[in-house]
């Protein structure tokens, strides 16, 4: 049993404000993770769900190898209409993934996204492999949320064995979580610039954002953040006062720079218009399908898991929450905006008041001394830059990993970008798409 | 006088007459008789036109002193006749492998093509009226035979029938006109008419709405009557409906102005705005048509509104006194007519035998997802770049010169007509330019992309000989109408000397900058200067050299690939493929003030997540309303339930027989008048 | 608001790198991530624990191709970790596999490289990978590198691509997409592999999707080791196909084959 959530045999009803955000089997019984959104609190539960074939798809795992339609149901019927092949090779979206989408032309009609192009099958993959060796393959899942990935794992696989970590390295993790939440979003909006031929913004955005990924190599050793957590601690500690200060000073400088050009950025008449009342995404379809992270904060949900979850760190920060009621492109991309200056406020916080002291040695091995078979189970949230990440992780008597279950935040948006797509035209297709922010790498794992 | 001439003629008179006769029999023979009434026809306005005699007047009956039934062969009725004889000769041809209809078709196509001579040839007003009035009878029957819902084709028939009549009106009200003037019925062969402005004007516009009513140009009808007629009649009976009936509207309307021998300002302004805006109307409609017989005939409007605005810059020449500037706009207009009617006539017999391998008309249909190639697909091209104004066509050639025609709309005397000639040509450029979108829509969604042969098994392809060589004998014309303009030209100017009293070839045909005599057409003097000839000479050295070098002179290794669907599976089902409505929605959203455009998506996201929710259909409605649909099916309302009244209370009998009562009583009351008056 | 967004970029300065004119500087290519070359002296046994990709097969055989720079033997102090000398990345496939026939294959890569001077056209194909060495191309776009001054563009259509670059560890939902892209493509054109996923399957090499590395389904003309590699190396690689390197730097390329 994990020591903090008594799993509950009954919820009541399952009323609108509770979302299923995640569903697996562990010994043969079938637990939920719900969130709460109303009390902002995580449920476990094992009441038995009807379980539809979409929610397969979403809340366990699929075999690789072939390719899955995201259909909503329902039957579209009309003189003219015809679907319209798009991906898995296509310009606008750099990876893997198709879409279909139901149209008599111009107008989408309907909107059905393609995905497991390229699942990998990484939750089979690791099973029986040791959690330090699983992790090379886990922070591959999404290679831009590699940090988020890697906390969010090691944190589940450190609860379970009961390891000892200096707090100095959950601190550190949270660091690299936000510069990658801040290249995120600067990749976001740099491609909605693209998207709307705003050539100065997207230039100047993806300068912003080719500094943090080149902060990110010099304190973390990687661009992508590949290889800097443990299992027990991180490689990179940040040792001096000088090192600290300096990362600060940089990162401050790049999103100083960035909220006084987004200004002018948006000053543009034609950019707004391609923003603003695109792809709305209603707050009740949000609860509904379950949209998470800074869409579904866009769409007046309000749920961050540094909040409503909060691992080690965050309690003793000020996490910014920053809502909006529109749920168009215009909100998330305002809540993104926002979010980058919470985040260097963050990193400001983390960097401060950091513990000075006991830096762990990485170690490859870890020992399963203090294994307890009652505890073999746990679970993580992450809020990743795109939204809410779930690890639930078991580990077997010698140490080796015996179910890993991943709900990454890309799996669960698909169907509310489907769902705000409707109705819209071809040419906001691009900036729906990148404003949500999705990965196909990320809900193919 | 020479007699070969009236032996020919003659010859003409009695194949047609024997065709229709015989009809009822062998549609085979029947079909001959007419391709040799046709060529008959041909050689005999060629001989006239080239200058074989300026007039050759044949009364058959003196009834009194001053009128007679006469039959009148000029240059410029010759002209209408040549153009005429080219489309049937091509339409005869096809028909005799197209046609499956029952007998009475052959019949009744012959019957029509012979009315249109008696109207070609009529120097009496009571001739051109015998004609006129049995062209639109044996039409309505021809449409009846179209195939589709009973209901539709009755409707269609119907509504054809409704504004023949109500043309054959206003045609008769103008002429009472001009008989009030003249004072005898034999007023078409005489040369021009001296009445009172009143009684002009009256003329003027008597003739506008009813020529205009036959032509299918703007207010008198929009999107009603002439597509939905043209569309469900049989597909041989559409291209003599389309390329020719309304041609016999360009003919009646040009012959009486050219009666009036004086203009006034506000019919130039009159006829110019009609003609652009039917012209621009016609091809938006065309546009988002989805019907693959009526999209050409949206197209159809456009063309005849063109032709249109080339006579209102005619008109209003003659009246600013600009004698080059009238000459070419008549002539514009005489080209066009030439050229579309060609064009038109093509792209329906082609459309025809696509539907008829599809068994549909609709062009969303798609009987496959591969490429038809068919033979008539090169055809399909040179009509649909011919219609599309692309050079060195027929299409562009005449599209240029009403352009010219307008581009010199400065040289009028009075602002006003300056603005207005300057308004009209942008509107017609426009729809020049959006006609464009309809001709590639028309051609890879009708032509290129459906209507398989083999799909119907043997039948087809026993067919197809006779199909390919009249698509072939439209493909030469069509690239000999361009390419050999400055011959064309000749042929229309001689038609226009009789109307303009000069003859204007060598004014307007020179050489220019190197090329030699007889290759540049001038739209001025000097304004405008273009050689078809030469621009195709051009453009072929342009395919061919780079040919010549990648085939010769470089290596050459072809290799086949799949199509590209974003790295998807080629499409199994058409369901998967784009399609004509999807191709024009664009245009249905943007211009929705115009089409009146209701999207109406009534769907609720079925959502499917763990718990809850049921699927839930989508409706998707996108109709194109009209405003003026609705005006005439408001007024078709009333109008019904008032006949249906009436009509049950006076004449319980069949309806058929009664039209022939009608025509027969017509008939019979203009012979009397012409008796009592006379 | 206005600003002068001319004055803007000239109080900025030219951001672009000076390669390939000159060496890139250490910033470009991160110490860090750049892979280990050449062995030291030192007591510890080559396992899987140390190189769990098994590029390192023994002390003088390192494969570049099956190293994901997960730092497992340089924190174990293995190797040295030398930037400048080692930014020896992109790599002919086909001159790798075939020893003998080096000089042959060599002569014809340079004259279909001679073809693309002055411009190409690339079409990248996912065909498995973690979005990493996607973002990683599509920043080769950015003021940094800025690949239309060297005359390449990025394209839509496989049609009208000279160069494919493929990403990631070949799925088997992707491999008939990959061959038929590769069929699409007019000749002449050139395959580029990235990232060790592309080259070798890297660390899903083992998955049950995974199906063999790319250039055994489709001929592979060069193939850029890192995981991901950083832009400069991509952008060397691309270069190789134009017959642009930096000078002197092809003669090392292929001595340094023979060495490894």
């Amino acid at each position: 049993m994990i020591p903090n959530f008594v799993i509950q045999k009954q919820v009541a009803e399952i009323n609108t404000n509770v979302q299923i955000s995640s569903i697996f089997e562990i010994d043969g019984r079938t637990l939920a993770l719900l969130s709460d959104i109303e009390n902002r609190k995580t449920i476990l539960s094992d009441i038995p769900l009807r379980l539809g074939e979409e929610s397969e798809i979403f809340l366990k795992d699929v075999q690789p190898g072939h390719q899955i339609d995201l259909d909503m149901g329902g039957k579209v019927e009309g003189y003219g209409i015809f679907a319209f092949p798009y991906g898995p090779v296509s310009s606008g979206v750099p990876e893997s993934g198709g879409f279909k989408l139901i149209t008599y032309g111009e107008r989408i009609v309907k909107i059905i996204p393609q995905i497991n192009f390229k699942k990998r099958g990484i939750e089979r993959k690791v099973i029986g492999m040791q959690p330090n060796d699983a992790l090379l393959l886990i922070e591959r899942s999404a290679g831009n949320f590699s940090a988020s990935y890697s906390t969010c794992f090691v944190t589940a696989v450190e609860t379970i064995l009961n390891l000892e970590v200096p707090s100095r390295s959950k601190w550190i993790r949270a660091i690299a979580i936000e510069l990658e939440r801040i290249y995120n979003h600067l990749h976001v909006f740099g491609r909605l610039s693209e998207a709307a031929t705003q050539n100065v913004s997207a230039a100047e955005t993806h300068v912003l954002k080719e500094r943090v990924l080149r902060i990110n190599a010099k304190y973390f050793g990687h661009r992508y953040l590949f290889g800097f957590n443990r299992v027990g601690g991180v490689s990179h500690n940040l040792l001096s006062k000088e090192e600290r200060r300096s990362l600060l000073n940089e990162i401050k400088e790049i999103t100083n720079k960035f909220s006084n050009l987004v200004t002018y950025f948006l000053s543009s008449r034609i950019f707004l218009d391609r923003l603003q009342n695109t792809a709305r995404l209603s707050n009740q379809d949000a609860l509904k399908m379950g949209a998470v992270g800074p869409s579904a904060r866009a769409s007046a949900i309000e749920w961050d898991d540094r909040l409503t979850y909060p691992i080690e760190p965050y309690n003793d920060v000020f996490v910014d929450l920053k809502t909006d009621e529109e749920g168009d492109t215009m909100a998330r991309t305002m809540v993104r905006i926002h979010e980058i200056q919470s985040s260097v406020f963050l990193l400001e916080q983390l960097l401060d008041k950091m513990p000075v002291d006991g830096h762990a040695p990485s170690k490859l091995d870890v020992s399963s001394e203090r294994y307890d078979e009652q505890a073999s189970f746990s679970f993580c949230r992450i809020e990743s830059p795109s939204g809410d990440l779930i690890h639930a992780v078991q580990i077997d008597k010698t140490g080796r990993i015996k179910l890993l279950h991943m709900r990454p935040s890309s799996l669960v948006n698909w169907l509310p970008l489907a769902k705000s797509l409707e109705g819209n035209v071809f040419t906001d297709f691009q900036f729906a798409y990148e404003s949500y922010g999705l990965s196909y790498a990320d809900s193919d794992r | 006088m020479d007699y070969l001439p009236v032996i020919i003629l003659f010859g003409v008179f009695v194949s047609f007459a024997t065709a229709v006769a015989i009809g009822r029999i062998s549609k085979i023979f029947c079909y001959v008789l007419g391709t040799i009434g046709s060529a008959l026809g041909i050689s005999l306005s060629l001989w006239m036109l080239l200058g074989g005699a300026n007039r050759i007047d044949l009364v058959l009956w003196q009834v009194t002193q001053n009128s007679s039934f006469e039959f009148l062969l000029t240059p410029f009725n010759s002209l209408f006749l040549l153009i005429s004889c080219l489309v049937w000769f091509g339409t005869c041809l096809y028909s005799l492998r197209y046609d499956d209809y029952p007998n009475g078709l052959s019949s009744l196509l012959v019957l029509t093509m012979f009315s249109m001579v008696i109207i070609i040839l009529a120097g009496d007003a009571i001739s051109f009226l015998v004609g006129w009035e049995s062209m639109t009878i044996s039409a309505f029957f021809m449409i009846l035979q179209g195939r589709g819902k009973p209901d539709v084709i009755r409707k269609a028939a119907f509504l054809f029938l409704g504004f023949g009549e109500a043309s054959t009106v206003f045609v008769m009200l103008a002429f009472v006109g001009m008989f009030s003037s003249v004072g005898s019925f034999n007023f078409l062969s005489t040369s021009t008419i001296h009445a009172s402005e009143i009684t002009l004007s009256w003329i003027f516009v008597a003739s506008l709405v009813g020529f205009g009513l036959k032509m299918g140009i703007a207010p008198f009808h929009m999107s009603e009557w002439l597509p939905i007629a043209h569309s469900n009649a049989p597909s041989n009976a559409s291209a003599i409906l389309s390329a020719t009936l309304t041609l016999m509207g360009v003919y009646g309307y040009i012959n009486i102005l050219s009666h009036l021998g004086h203009s006034e300002l506000w019919w130039g302004w009159i006829t110019l705005v009609i003609g652009g805006i039917s012209a621009l109307l016609g091809a938006l409609f065309a546009s988002v048509s989805e019907h693959s017989k009526g999209l050409p005939a949206y197209s159809t409007i456009e063309n005849n509104g063109l032709i249109i605005v080339a006579v209102g810059v005619y008109i209003l020449a003659s009246y600013y006194n600009l004698p080059l500037l009238s000459g070419f706009a008549l002539i514009a207009a005489l080209y066009h007519a030439f050229s579309h009617s060609i064009s038109k006539a093509s792209l329906f017999l082609i459309m025809g035998w696509k539907s008829k391998l599809k068994e549909s008309f609709d062009l969303n249909n798609r009987s496959s997802t591969k490429a038809a190639k068919d033979g008539t697909y090169l055809a399909g091209m040179a009509t649909i770049l011919s219609l599309a104004a692309v050079p060195p066509l027929a299409g562009f050639v005449s599209e240029w010169m009403i352009l010219e025609s307008l581009f010199q709309s400065f040289r009028f005397g009075d602002t006003t007509s300056q603005i207005v000639g300057t308004i009209i040509g942008a509107i017609v450029a426009l729809a020049t330019g959006v006609v464009i979108i309809a001709m590639t829509k028309v051609y890879g969604f009708g032509v290129l992309l459906s209507g398989m042969v083999e799909s119907n098994g043997n039948n087809n392809i026993k067919k197809m000989p006779i199909i390919r060589a009249s698509s072939y004998y439209f493909l030469i014309l069509i690239i000999a109408l361009g390419v050999l303009a400055p011959g064309i030209f000749l042929l229309a100017s001689s038609g226009a000397n009789q109307i303009l009293r000069e003859k204007t070839f060598d004014i307007f045909v020179t050489g220019l900058l190197g090329i030699p005599a007889h290759f540049v057409i001038l739209s001025g003097s000097p304004f405008g200067g273009f050689s078809p000839t030469f621009v195709a000479i051009f453009m072929l050295c342009l395919l061919v050299i780079p040919y010549a070098i990648t085939r010769w002179g470089a290596k050459w290794k072809i290799r086949k690939t799949y199509g590209w669907f974003s790295g998807q599976n080629q499409p199994t089902s058409t369901f998967e493929l784009y399609n004509s409505f999807g191709y024009s929605t664009p245009i249905r959203i943007m211009l929705s003030f115009l089409f009146r455009t209701k999207e109406r998506i009534i769907q609720v996201g079925a959502i499917r997540r763990p718990v809850i929710l049921s699927p839930e259909e989508y409706i998707v409605e996108l109709e194109v309303l009209d405003v003026f649909k609705k005006l005439y099916d408001l007024l078709t309302k009333y109008a019904l339930s008032l006949s249906y009244h009436a009509a049950r209370k006076i004449m319980p009998g069949k309806l058929f027989v009664y039209l022939i009562y009608i025509m027969v009583a017509f008939i019979f009351v203009m012979l009397y008048t012409f008796f009592v008056i006379m | 608001m206005v600003k002068f967004w001319v004055l803007h970029g000239i109080k900025n300065g030219i951001l672009t790198t000076k390669y390939p004119k000159k060496e890139p500087t250490p910033e470009e290519i991160p110490l860090k991530s750049v892979p280990p070359t050449s062995v030291q002296e030192s007591n510890w046994t080559v396992g899987k624990e140390l190189c769990p990709t098994g590029a390192i097969e023994n002390e003088a055989n390192i494969d570049l191709g099956k190293c994901i720079y997960c730092r497992r033997c340089s924190d174990a102090s293995f190797f040295f970790e030398d930037g400048t000398k080692s930014r020896k990345t992109a790599l002919q496939a086909k001159i790798l596999q075939n020893k003998d026939a080096n000089k042959d294959l060599y002569a014809a890569f340079k004259t279909k490289a001679k073809t693309f001077q002055k411009s190409f056209h690339i079409l990248m194909i996912d065909v498995g990978s973690c979005n990493a060495c996607n973002i990683e191309v599509l920043n080769l776009a950015n003021p940094y590198y800025d690949l239309t001054r060297l005359g390449i563009f990025f394209t839509n259509s496989p049609k009208h691509a000279d160069v494919l670059v493929v990403v990631g560890a070949l799925n088997k939902a992707m491999t008939n997409v990959l061959k038929q892209t590769y069929e699409s493509m007019p000749e002449p054109k050139f395959v580029i592999s990235i990232g060790a996923c592309a080259i070798s399957g890297g660390v899903f090499k083992d998955t049950e999707s995974f199906v063999s590395p790319v250039q055994d389904v489709i001929p592979t003309d060069v193939i850029v080791p890192g995981c991901p590699p950083t832009p400069i190396q991509i952008l060397e690689g691309l270069l190789l196909c134009m017959d642009r390197c930096v000078k002197g730097q092809e003669t090392d390329m292929i001595k340094s084959k023979g060495e490894t």
